[in-house]
């Protein structure tokens, strides 16, 4: 299944290529979940990194569903 | 340590040992004893009784890594309560190198006479006439005594804002560059300064003054076990050097939280452009700095320098609440526009949380359109010109919405919220409402919490709690110096232990394991919300507008859940 991913913070880093206004399309397998997804995109969750869909942040076995758009983003405590 | 009077009635200055009363204490702990102790609660904080106390953190002067930041303490004529408002930059540490635990300004100049407090190498304190500055926006001001009193010396001073004693009026401080942009921004401290007659601080830096550690042995290991976490930690460690705190924008709209056209939506439309991703693109492009040390011995440097299209100086730090206030609670999404808003606060001496949400407001009443870039800009230099819109616009929301009989004021004891609605992140409902200071996020934001997982932003479950520890460290940090971004690094267990390790081996008082930081804080806080209970205020002053409590906000279209009564549970001592 395909899966739009935006990334922010120093994740985007990663991917030299990543344009902003369309973000990345990822191939999953039916059921794949958010640890599946960060795993696809070799980020690990050492780096602070975090999954929201519809405004809400999702937990790591959350089953993603297909052509979902997703935002992964770092830890930040303040500003 | 020193222990410095200045009375600004007969212009007499007293240099004694710290109070017995007063050893140990520093920054926010200092600030907040003194104010319980020697200004009468009920005063008029703009009258002769107000004092206006400045004071480095405990950690301040030592070698620990950020710990310039200065506490400003007063009763605050925005909240009505106590303040404590701190500042980064680089006076927090010259104060601290020159042996001095902090400078309580007292009385009250004639009206319209203005004076500079000058400490020098040596710590000879004089207060001079300031004619010449009087009327002065701040950066120009920072030149000009600079450019007298010599580079190496750090600035604290206000705008007109200050001068016109308005309630939006910040202390501004200078940063490693000698610029004024950095601020003790909150509870109209500027008012306070300019009601005593005093324009500016200046400090000599590179003082040898020491600061005693009591075991340098213990220390030296704790700041190196500090160091090692902040460097760990991809917060610390990656996003701020390279994001700075704009770094927010995506998490706090991903998450539906981001108050936007005066709290009426939780997500802007178009925040991609002004987020801390595509304001690092930009500056990049025009050859600004995306990294930058905004304070003295930094390791993070979370600050940044962002330029026009021709690559010159506009303002630094572009920061997150500020992108917020104009961005989102105006609905200016044009990143120049907000930069220039940016500048003109740090300029005239304003609070550019206060000032934004007041525009914001406005904007709500229907005075301008949301969106309206020219009337952000133009609004804010009525309040430099002191025209009669502007003195109203320059006293906040609260004033605004009086103005123009316009109930919906996001704001708590006066002081508007920071950039977390707390029907999105209800925890951070909590901080507003209960926190001593007025809304205010530094007191406790728990969006860490909620994007680490380890809360649910949206239920009322656990948020009483979680916002009480974390006002209760943050009321530590605040004793100690240390910038906010360093200390919530430092939440881990070995973190917090090193923390521990490092205070305990500074006064050479063994803190407790089971007391921090909780003890300390509930000792800081305890203060502070006797005075406000002195002062007149009540529980009743411990509630959010009904804005938050009534209207759903999209996209979650939830209310604050948490009641009255959970609330006053948070510090029922
Ligand atoms: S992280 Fe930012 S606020 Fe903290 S000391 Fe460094 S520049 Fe100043």
């Amino acid at each position: 299944m395909k899966v739009n991913v935006k990334v922010y913070g120093t994740l985007r880093d990663k991917f030299p290529d990543y344009i902003d206004s369309t973000g990345i399309e990822i191939e999953l397998p039916e059921g794949a979940t958010v640890h599946d997804l960060l795993s696809n995109l070799k980020i690990s969750e050492s780096q602070g990194a975090v999954v929201t869909m519809d405004y809400r942040i999702l937990k790591n076995d959350f089953s993603i569903p297909k052509n979902a758009e997703v935002q992964v983003l770092q830890t930040v405590h303040s500003g | 340590m020193k222990f410095i009077r200045v009375n600004m009635s007969n212009k007499t200055i007293k240099v004694d040992d710290v109070p017995e009363k007063y050893e140990g204490l520093g920054g926010r702990s200092l600030t907040s004893t003194i104010v319980n102790e020697e200004v009468p609660p009920k005063c008029d904080p703009l009258g002769p009784e107000n004092k206006l106390i400045f004071a480095p953190g405990t950690l301040s002067g030592t070698t620990m890594i950020n710990t310039s930041r200065i506490s400003v303490g007063s009763k605050s004529p925005l909240t009505g309560g106590i303040k404590e408002s701190n500042a980064g930059g680089t006076i927090g540490a010259a104060v601290a190198k020159l042996g001095i635990a902090a400078i309580v300004i007292e009385g009250k100049a004639p009206e319209g006479e203005f004076h500079l407090l000058q400490i020098d190498i040596d710590g000879n304190v004089a207060l001079s006439p300031a004619e010449e500055y009087k009327g002065m926006r701040t950066y120009k001001t920072v030149e000009g005594l600079l450019e007298k009193y010599g580079k190496k010396n750090s600035v604290m001073c206000i705008g007109p804002a200050g001068e016109f004693l308005l309630k939006s009026s910040s202390i501004q401080a200078s940063d490693v560059d000698g610029r004024p942009c950095r601020a003790a921004g909150r509870g109209g401290l500027g008012a306070v300064m300019g009601s005593k007659g005093l324009k500016a601080l200046v400090v000599a830096q590179g003082g040898k003054e020491k600061a005693p550690v009591a075991d340098p042995e213990r220390f030296k290991k704790a700041v190196k076990e500090i160091i090692d976490a902040i460097k760990e930690d991809p917060f610390s460690g990656q996003v701020m050097p390279n994001l700075g705190t704009a770094a927010l924008v995506a998490p706090v709209n991903s998450m539906g939280g981001f108050p936007t056209y005066n709290g009426r939506q939780g997500v802007l439309e178009g925040w991609e452009k002004i987020s801390g991703e595509a304001i690092a693109e930009i500056i990049k492009k025009r050859g600004g700095n995306t990294t930058h040390m905004g304070c003295s011995q930094c390791i993070i440097h979370c600050s940044n320098e962002y330029v026009d299209e021709k690559g010159k100086y506009v303002t630094s730090s572009l920061e997150y609440e500020t992108i917020w206030a104009i961005g989102g609670m105006s609905g200016v999404v044009d990143i120049d526009t907000i930069a220039q808003f940016d500048f003109m606060c740090d300029d005239i001496g304003l609070d550019t949380m206060n000032t934004g949400v007041a525009i914001a407001v406005a904007m709500d009443s229907g005075y301008r359109e949301f969106g309206d870039k020219k009337a952000v800009i133009e609004m804010t230099e009525e309040i430099a010109q002191g025209t009669e819109f502007g003195r109203i616009l320059g006293n906040g929301p609260a004033s605004v919405g009086k103005h123009f009989n316009n109930p919906r004021v996001p704001v708590v004891k006066n002081q508007s919220i920071a950039a977390y609605d707390p029907r999105a992140l209800q925890g951070n409902g909590v901080t507003y409402a209960t926190t001593p200071m007025g809304a205010d996020h530094t007191a406790a934001n728990l969006v860490g919490a909620y994007i680490g997982q380890q809360l649910d932003p949206l239920s009322p479950e656990g948020q009483v709690e979680a916002s009480r520890n974390l006002q209760y460290t943050m009321a530590v940090a605040d004793a100690t110096g240390m910038c906010m971004m360093a200390a919530l690094s430092l939440l881990s267990p070995e973190a917090s232990e090193a923390f521990r390790s490092a205070i305990s081996a500074k006064t050479g008082k063994e803190i407790k394991p089971e007391d921090f930081p909780s003890a300390m804080g509930i000792q800081i806080i305890k203060t502070e919300k006797e005075f406000n209970r002195k002062a007149g205020l009540t529980n009743k002053d411990d509630r959010l507008p009904d804005m938050f409590t009534k209207e759903p906000l999209p996209p979650h279209n939830t209310v604050f859940k948490i009641s009255d009564e959970e609330l006053d549970l948070t510090f029922n001592f």
